[in-house]
């Protein structure tokens, strides 16, 4: 019994650190809607609960977005740990998500 | 309506706009993730360095305005009736079915159409709905001062097919950065007619919408400094308490504090082997759980409801925060524990040395400047309760104030017919208990 719940174990990844992450949206629009969803999906399996997320609407806060470089939307910014890093688009590619997270999904089969 | 904001600039149509669009976001970008993304489709908006905006491309357009049709579509076909109205109250949009209550209540239950303010109409509504009115307005500012996400408020008014009551929901939500609120029409039935009768007669007689106390029923709240109760009024609940319900045992700990709109609450004494006696009344001129200004958390009486109605209450531990912080909110409960204490030891005294005549005068002058209404509800076995007596003590000075013609007295309903006639029949025990201020009107 105790043994079957340690292999449950391993099979989570570890998740050391906060990874905090940036989504830029333009309100309900369908991109940004489908990358909320793909992203929330995405963490919810490979982070469980190990980061933070901050969605910024860009027609509600234009200068935020500009501020912090952003020409297009969705746009995806991983701000720690490690260097930034970006995504553009949707977020339906999971693996470059992953790639910009540091984790890669065949890793973590 | 729409669903594009104000930072959105019209573009050309679509097949110029998409070369346009790519030219000018090859010249912002470095990268090409951005041109593969905008190839694929996968992009809303991009943002505009010269005008500070974020420019939604035509798809996205398309998209949103066929989504807000939709939506708008959806809202006109839900049954209920919805009403939205901009920060300063103006209606900006209804639906289908609250479109449809307007044709049919025209001049009646708030039923405006676009571009009415319902402030405005809250100060215009007919005498009979001025409560609800008064109410409405008050969670409305409520809710779009951001204190409140939700208020419910009865509305009692008159339609072609008799008297409705119903209960207004307003719901605040925030869009462009200023908060609006939502009117929705709930529980709508034709309403008890008796509670029906005792709301227009409240509002009759006060004509309680012109005056401020109109927010707030309950005197020792109405009292405070208006930025002091605003931020009082932010942590208390409205709750009716049923007759018979016991908000406190003796020596329980006081988990709320109640104060009282319309409602009636006696204090009774519990001594073993005894029925319980009455040592005070509390009504709208003051709350129950005072004695935590004293710095103490348990009831030394039992606190029944004995007049259904709604009161305000809030949690002890943030009243005594409150109290902290609040020096006004500290005087006023600090002369009202002692004004009640006064109201105790002179019910002992008056429990023992006086007639049960005159002691049931007294007790219905007491009801009396505490309700809204001179006719109540009382059955002879809790008046003997009240008035520590054998039932056959009241059925006799009940008896004795009607033949003098100073109540009514049939099927529990008393009716109170001379006042300063029971006044004088009282003992002298009404002018030292009587709160000043509390007008009854005649």
């Amino acid at each position: 019994m105790a043994r079957k719940r340690a292999k449950a174990h391993a099979a989570v990844p570890p998740v050391t650190t906060v990874v905090t992450l940036c989504l830029y949206v333009a309100g309900g629009a369908p991109n940004s809607v489908k990358a909320i969803a793909n992203l929330e999906a995405i963490c919810q399996q490979y982070l469980q609960g190990g980061y933070r997320l901050e969605v910024v609407d860009v027609c509600e806060h234009p200068l935020r977005a500009l501020s912090d470089r952003i020409v297009v939307t969705p746009s995806l910014t991983k701000l720690s740990p490690g260097l930034p890093a970006n995504v553009i688009g949707n977020l339906s590619d999971t693996g470059s998500v992953l790639a910009i997270l540091g984790l890669r999904s065949a890793d973590l089969q | 309506m729409s669903l594009e904001g104000p930072q959105t600039i019209p573009t050309p149509s679509a097949s110029e706009a998409e070369s346009a669009f790519k030219e000018w976001l090859r010249r912002l970008v470095r990268g090409t993730a951005e041109l593969r993304a905008f190839d694929a489709g996968e992009i809303d908006a991009v943002m505009d360095p010269s005008s500070g905006r974020a420019i939604l491309l035509h798809p996205t357009r398309v998209a949103l305005q066929r989504s807000s049709q939709l939506l708008l579509n959806a809202i006109d076909a839900l049954p209920c009736e919805i009403c939205v109205l901009d920060p300063a109250g103006t209606v900006v949009m209804t639906n289908q079915a609250w479109r449809t209550y307007v044709s049919a209540h025209a001049g009646s239950g708030l039923a405006l159409s676009d571009g009415l303010n319902v402030f405005a109409a809250c100060r215009q509504v007919q005498t009979g709905e001025r409560v609800g009115a008064a109410a409405v307005a008050s969670g409305l500012r409520l809710v779009l001062t951001g204190k409140r996400d939700l208020v419910r408020c009865q509305y009692v008014h008159d339609s072609p097919r008799g008297q409705r009551s119903f209960t207004f929901a307003i719901t605040g939500f925030r869009t462009d950065g200023s908060l609006h609120a939502m009117l929705t029409r709930e529980r709508v039935s034709e309403g008890d007619s008796t509670r029906l009768a005792v709301r227009s007669d409240r509002a009759d007689a006060k004509g309680i919408a012109a005056t401020g106390l109109a927010d707030v029923p309950n005197r020792l709240l109405a009292a405070l400094p208006a930025s002091q109760r605003e931020r009082l009024l932010d942590g208390l609940e409205s709750v009716t308490l049923h007759y018979g319900e016991v908000l406190n045992e003796p020596g329980e700990a006081i988990r709320h504090v109640h104060f009282p709109s319309d409602c009636l609450v006696s204090l009774l004494t519990v001594v073993e082997g005894h029925r319980a006696l009455e040592v005070g009344l509390v009504g709208r001129e003051g709350m129950l759980g005072s004695r935590l200004a004293l710095g103490i958390n348990t009831s030394p009486v039992r606190a029944l409801v004995q007049g259904t109605g709604t009161a305000l209450r809030m949690k002890s531990t943030r009243f005594l925060q409150e109290l902290q912080r609040n020096t006004e909110l500290r005087r006023a409960v600090l002369r009202f524990a002692d004004s009640l204490m006064g109201q105790v030891t002179h019910t002992a005294a008056c429990n023992r040395f006086h007639m049960i005549e005159a002691r049931l005068a007294r007790w219905l002058l007491m009801t009396r400047e505490r309700l809204p209404s001179a006719q109540f509800r009382l059955t002879q076995e809790f008046l003997a309760d009240m008035l520590g007596v054998r039932r056959v003590g009241v059925t006799s000075a009940a008896g004795a104030l009607q033949r003098k013609k100073l109540i009514h007295y049939r099927r529990g309903i008393i009716t109170i017919l001379d006042q300063k006639g029971l006044e004088g029949a009282s003992c002298s025990c009404y002018r030292h208990v009587q709160v000043p201020g509390l007008h009854i009107a005649s």
